[in-house]
């Protein structure tokens, strides 16, 4: 036997009652699905594009406080109004053994809506260096990150604040360089001086020497304030030793994994609530389709009746209907992984515009999990109308 | 005697819940190479027969034999393929499927028992031809309601049934649409099938070999052509 030209006859029946309902099918399940994935493939994303920010950071230094603060503002250059460090923990840990560099921060000025970052060229190393021009060697020079529109050569004026509003330029910078992709937000970031960032807010600017070269050591006695520094350890046993030696009452340290591990605690227990409400939605919507595959039989009943009275057995006329419902609940889910894995992207772009954070939404075994419990649920549901439909005789639909 | 049936009794229960006797037949056979006609008033139970006679309703009681076999004794299984090898249904309303062609609704109950038609496209298409249908691969609107008739009837025919069973089958047609399906149904009896057709149209009433009654579920003789 062979249900499936019957089955595909039924399919591609043009009564307009019949296209509704399958157009209504496509579009429940598609939701259905693509809740699920834009859940699942969301949270995935956030999670790696998180992580792949973090990365460079091995551990962070700051005054005390909230340590997803501190991490928000230096990972994801989110800026909040932190505590400064006290100077001499700031060139006590830069001159610390064991550690490469100890990159000193400072935020909250803009170029053109694009943060702003002083620092040490060692952090423009760390972060992949320059694919283009060069690192800075003076005050007003600027390193620009890959995402934003400034080239080698390009002139730029550092305004206060984040661009969000008009409140007053601290001077003109050359761009001398351009930092190569990082994947991360510090692709919107413009690098610059750190000495910079302080004249620029009338402190000190490190050295006694007012025309001394930009760059380390500084002298405790004119830092202009540090909110917090990125270092790299040598090794392991070093940096375990140092987020336990600035973990006082005057300083924090932390590696942003151990942040990241908290946010990560909660986007779980979020996520398994999500997931929750979308099996619900799914068990629903599949309710919903069978209930009107059920009434949609009713219009196929004299047909299927009249392939009964032509000699068809009830086994075929089953799997006529099981194969014209799972080839509904098969569509359904193609177009709905490939419509909710178009809203994850969409989302993950949106997210990307707003953070600057690289966040590629893509489907993996979640997904492909997921839809196969529906599919496995749908088959197992595929045979109700088929039931329903016969619990009268084909008789009862020949005339 | 191919098809005969013997103490047939079946009763439907009324939304009352009470039981309806719809066939009390003691015996009856419809005879080889003859057009046989049951005629009777509405709801008398004629449909009801043809149902009992393909094997699609059990009976309560009684049997109904094909070729000494007891088709009533068989599986709901074995009663749809003994159906589909033996049995041509023509219905009044047609039931073709008006998405297929012609020749596709011809070659509909091949999906049966075999996953390709192929071997059978051939006969469906002398069938078509044989029956005046044109178009056979065109769409099924396009066809008059006498035409539509005649593909049904060559749908019945696909695997050569020995019995033909006709439920009211010139009712939706017009009267010459239905002098050409009367023509084709008395052809078929000549050439040695066993054709029953329940009807209260003249015209298929005269043109039967055999006429009987059906009334409150009881058969009897009504006239005999010549």
């Amino acid at each position: 036997m062979n249900p499936l030209p019957i089955a595909w006859t039924l399919l591609k029946a043009n009564r307009l009652t019949s296209l509704l309902f399958l157009f209504l099918f496509l579009v429940l399940i598609a939701i259905a699905v693509a809740l699920g994935v834009a859940i699942t493939a969301q949270e995935r994303a956030l999670r790696d594009g998180s992580a792949r920010a973090a990365q460079p950071f091995d551990l962070i230094v700051a005054a005390p406080g909230s340590r997803m603060e501190v991490m928000f503002n230096v990972v994801y250059l989110r800026a909040s109004a932190v505590e400064m460090l006290p100077n001499e923990i700031v060139t006590q840990l830069m001159g610390e053994r064991g550690v490469e560099f100890a990159a000193p921060l400072a935020f909250g000025d803009n170029a053109g809506g694009y943060p702003i970052v002083g620092t040490i060229t060692d952090l423009v190393t760390h972060l992949g260096g320059v694919a283009e021009g060069a690192s800075f060697t003076e005050r007003a020079h600027a390193v620009a990150g890959a995402d934003t529109p400034f080239a080698v050569g390009d002139s730029i004026v550092s305004a206060h604040g984040d661009g969000s509003s008009d409140q007053g330029d601290h001077g003109e910078m050359a761009v001398v360089g351009r930092l190569a992709p990082t994947g991360t937000v510090w692709d919107r970031a413009v690098l610059v001086p750190i000495e910079f960032m302080w004249e620029a807010h009338s402190l000190a600017t490190g050295h006694a020497d007012p025309d001394a070269p930009i760059g380390p050591p500084y002298d405790p006695a004119f830092i202009g304030g540090v909110p917090a520094l990125v270092v790299k350890p040598a090794d392991l046993p070093t940096a375990y030793g140092l987020r336990q030696s600035y973990r006082t009452e005057r300083s924090t340290a932390f590696f942003p994994a151990e942040v990241l591990a908290e946010i990560y605690g909660y986007l779980g227990d979020v996520r398994s609530i999500m997931n929750l409400l979308t099996i619900a939605t799914q068990v629903l919507v599949v309710a919903a389709i069978l209930a009107g595959i059920v009434a949609l039989m009713q219009l196929y009943r004299t047909r299927l009746a009249v392939l009964r009275a032509l000699g068809a057995t009830r086994s075929f006329v089953f799997l006529v209907m099981w194969v014209y419902v799972m080839a509904l609940i098969l569509g359904g889910a193609v177009l709905g992984l490939a419509g909710g894995w178009g809203v994850a992207g969409a989302i993950s772009s949106v997210f990307a515009a707003e953070t600057g954070m690289n966040l590629r939404a893509t489907l993996g075994g979640e997904e492909f999990a997921l839809v196969g419990t529906l599919l496995g649920l749908g088959a197992l549901l595929a045979a109700l109308p088929a039931w329903a439909l016969f619990r009268k005789p084909p008789v009862a639909f020949l005339r | 005697m191919s098809l005969t049936t013997q103490g047939l009794r079946l009763d439907f229960r009324d939304p009352a819940g009470r039981d309806i006797r719809v066939l009390d037949i003691a015996e009856f056979t419809a005879q080889d190479g003859r057009l046989t006609v049951i005629t009777g008033p509405s709801g008398s139970g004629k449909s009801t027969l043809l149902h009992v006679l393909s094997g699609l309703l059990l009976p309560d009681a009684g049997q109904v034999r094909w070729r000494g076999a007891q088709i009533t004794a068989l599986g709901e299984g074995a009663r749809d393929r003994w159906r589909r090898r033996n049995v041509g249904m023509v219905f009044q309303n047609f039931h073709l499927i008006d998405e297929l062609s012609p020749l596709d609704n011809v070659l509909a109950p091949g999906w049966f028992d075999r996953f390709s038609v192929g071997g059978l496209r051939a006969r469906a298409a002398a069938l078509l031809q044989d029956f005046d249908v044109p178009q056979a691969r065109g769409r099924l609107a396009h066809l008059s309601r006498g035409e539509q008739q005649r593909v049904a009837l060559a749908r019945a025919l696909l695997f050569d049934p020995p019995l033909i069973l006709a439920d009211e089958p010139t009712a939706s047609l017009d009267r010459v649409a239905g002098a050409t399906v009367i023509d084709r149904l008395r052809t078929l009896a000549d050439a040695g099938r066993t054709v029953l057709a329940v009807s209260h149209e003249p015209d298929l009433i005269a043109a039967a070999g055999i006429v009987l009654r059906l009334e409150r579920g009881r058969l009897s003789p009504q006239a005999v052509a010549a």
